[in-house]
């Protein structure tokens, strides 16, 4: 299966400050994926990173095999993105929004367009500065899929919309992930909206990737184990523990686990994966596992 | 990429061909007006019999005293045009990539499918096209319309020699990539305006007064002192004079006098006493007005070609 987001010791840093370090990951083609972390931890310089408008301190980063950098007009019109707070014109009307992306774009489908636009219900002779903030997003989108992209990027495309608006957009993302087979990635500060649509994972924090993979096999692998209090050093050689807590009769522990868990001390429970991404995220920063590890974890889940 | 560009300028571009066609309209009837006048009251005929350095105090000073009271302050409306056409650059320039930064539309059209550096090109060659018809339009209008100002002062004279020649264009044109190039560094068009405007006058000054005058070297001519107060006819009516006064006794130009008139003495006698051996006058002659105009075109041209090129640079490089 060929990627269609890779990212080799990607880094970038804002004057003394590094944004993105040592990121490695995989985006295989096809995949509906969640860039989950909190905010400043990277994501939307990952992402303008991904789509070329920044360029990495150090590291390499490629789009369907071409450098977005080097070979823009390879990666551009493979490419779809939705800016933070998606930004347009907004003097021009939706319909000059759609002569735009005609005139621009070699693959415009302005039927698909104009079709998505007349199901959401959006006029085209509406200036975009006069549409509500998801009615704004909703015509972002639209720009972004009439281009017919094979990667689709969006920055925190849901941040700035009430729930109905969430539902709603996500929605139409969804039909047409299911329409072209397109990749995905969308960042968010959190997962709940994303469960339904996402099928991959990608957990940044702290500049740092903590955790890729299918989100099925990220759910199966990572357990809550509790039992009487303990020592977890001899659970830790086996398996990778994430998050711990005592009490005074109770350790609670939440682990990735390689194999099955032997010792019968510990009850052994699922966990939601809005749980496994707090683990993560609470993580304090010196303590991440080696990054490239759970890369190539998470990709040898995938291939 | 040309909708684009039409469709985000289109206000400047009708502002802009409505003020071209006011310009127009009124260069047009104080010209006709003008022309008429230059004709009809004698002064045309008189200057063609008496020519001579000094206009207004020969034979025609009054024909030309009237001629000016009635139209020299329409020069004022030249100016001011020339004036504009730089405000008008910097106002186009400034925005054109600095608006995109301010409302973030950076990250919409620089990732749709044309790159930054075409997308930028197609911009600024549209743009440079419309301000290279609009002034060489205004340019052409200017030239008929100064014709009998022309025969009363140098054109090389500091005011006319503005607007009078391709200097109107390159200074628009440089206002317009200093504009663009401060937008673009400074992504904040408010700001970026103002930044240019301070470049503009701090470029502006020094080659008006100080390279100006000195493009090539002036034509130094001295004369006896006895002749004091009298321009020796090589000096026509078309030179830039840039100064004037007398050789003093270690042979270095001086404007003003040291002399002390004792009772017995003429001004000459104490000139000649006092050291000084002669008069002199040192201008630019009025056929060097094309030269100059190239020189000082290249100049501002160059300049508008750096930012130009400086800018290009910024947006292939410049984050989002």
């Amino acid at each position: 299966m060929s990627n269609a987001l890779e990212t080799a010791h990607l880094s970038k840093r804002f004057g003394r400050t590094w944004a993105l370090q040592d990121c490695t990951l995989n985006l295989p083609a096809g995949r509906v994926a969640a860039l989950v972390g909190p905010n400043g931890a990277g994501k939307t310089t990952l992402l303008h990173l991904s789509v070329g408008i920044l360029e990495p301190t150090a590291g390499s980063v490629h789009i369907l095999g071409y450098s977005p950098l080097k070979q823009p007009t390879e990666t551009l019109p493979r490419l779809g993105f939705v800016a933070q707070d998606h930004p347009l014109y907004k003097d021009f009307t939706v319909a000059d929004l759609l002569t735009l992306g005609g005139k621009l774009n070699p693959r415009w489908d302005d039927q698909l367009a104009r079709a998505r636009l007349q199901k959401l219900g959006i006029p085209l002779d509406r200036r975009a500065g006069k549409l509500s903030g998801g009615q704004q997003a909703q015509v972002a989108l639209v720009l972004a899929l009439a281009k017919r992209p094979e990667l689709l990027l969006l920055d925190e495309p849901l941040a700035s919309l009430d729930p109905l608006a969430r539902r709603e957009f996500l929605r139409t993302l969804l039909d047409a992930t299911v329409e072209t087979g397109l990749t995905v990635l969308l960042s968010s500060h959190i997962i709940g909206d994303l469960e339904r649509v996402c099928d991959y994972l990608i957990i940044l924090s702290a500049s740092q990737v903590q955790l890729v993979g299918d989100i099925q096999e990220i759910g199966q692998t990572h357990k809550r184990l509790i039992g009487p209090r303990q020592n977890v050093d001899a659970l830790a050689h086996v398996h990778t523990v994430i998050e711990q807590s005592q009490t005074q009769r109770q350790t609670t522990v939440l682990v990735r686990t390689n194999g099955p868990v032997f010792d019968p001390s510990w009850e052994v429970q699922g966990v939601s994966l809005e749980d496994i991404v707090l683990a993560y995220l609470a993580r304090p920063a010196g303590e991440q596992l080696a990054s490239s590890s759970s890369a190539h974890q998470g990709m040898e889940v995938v291939q | 990429m040309i909708w684009l560009t039409w469709r985000q300028n289109r206000i400047e571009g009708f502002v802009i061909l409505g003020a071209l066609v006011l310009s127009s309209i009124f260069l047009l009837l104080t010209g006709l007006s003008m022309t008429q006048d230059f004709q009809h009251s004698g002064l045309s005929a008189c200057l063609a019999r008496h020519p001579g350095p000094n206009v207004l105090g020969g034979i025609c000073g009054p024909l030309v005293t009237a001629f000016s009271n009635q139209y020299s302050l329409l020069i004022l409306f030249a100016v001011v045009l020339m004036l504009l056409l730089s405000l008008f650059g910097v106002m186009v320039g400034a925005p054109l990539v600095a608006r995109e930064f301010e409302q973030r539309t950076t990250q919409l059209v620089w990732l749709q499918s044309i790159t930054r550096t075409r997308w930028l090109s197609v911009k600024v060659a549209l743009v440079l096209l419309t301000g290279l018809l609009v002034g060489g339009a205004l340019l052409g209008e200017l030239f008929w319309w100064y014709r009998p100002f022309s025969q009363l002062l140098s054109p090389l004279n500091p005011v006319a020699f503005d607007f009078a020649g391709p200097v109107l264009v390159a200074s628009t044109v440089m206002a317009f990539g200093l504009g663009l190039f401060a937008g673009t560094l400074t992504r904040r068009t408010v700001f970026a305006i103002f930044l240019t405007l301070a470049l503009l006058l701090a470029i502006r000054l020094p080659v008006e007064f100080g390279l100006r005058p000195n493009y090539e070297p002036p034509v130094t001519i001295t004369w006896p002192l006895a002749q004091v107060g009298k321009l020796p006819a090589t000096v026509g009516s078309q030179d830039w004079i840039l100064g004037a006064g007398f050789i003093d006794a270690h042979g270095n130009k001086t404007s003003g006098l040291n002399c002390n008139v004792a009772r017995e003495e003429t001004p000459q006698q104490c000139l000649q006493a006092s050291g000084y051996r002669a008069n002199y006058l040192s201008y630019q002659p009025g056929d060097r007005f094309w030269t100059f105009q190239w020189i000082e075109s290249s100049i501002y041209a160059g300049i508008a070609v750096l930012a130009l090129v400086a800018t290009f640079w910024l947006v292939r490089r410049r984050r989002v």
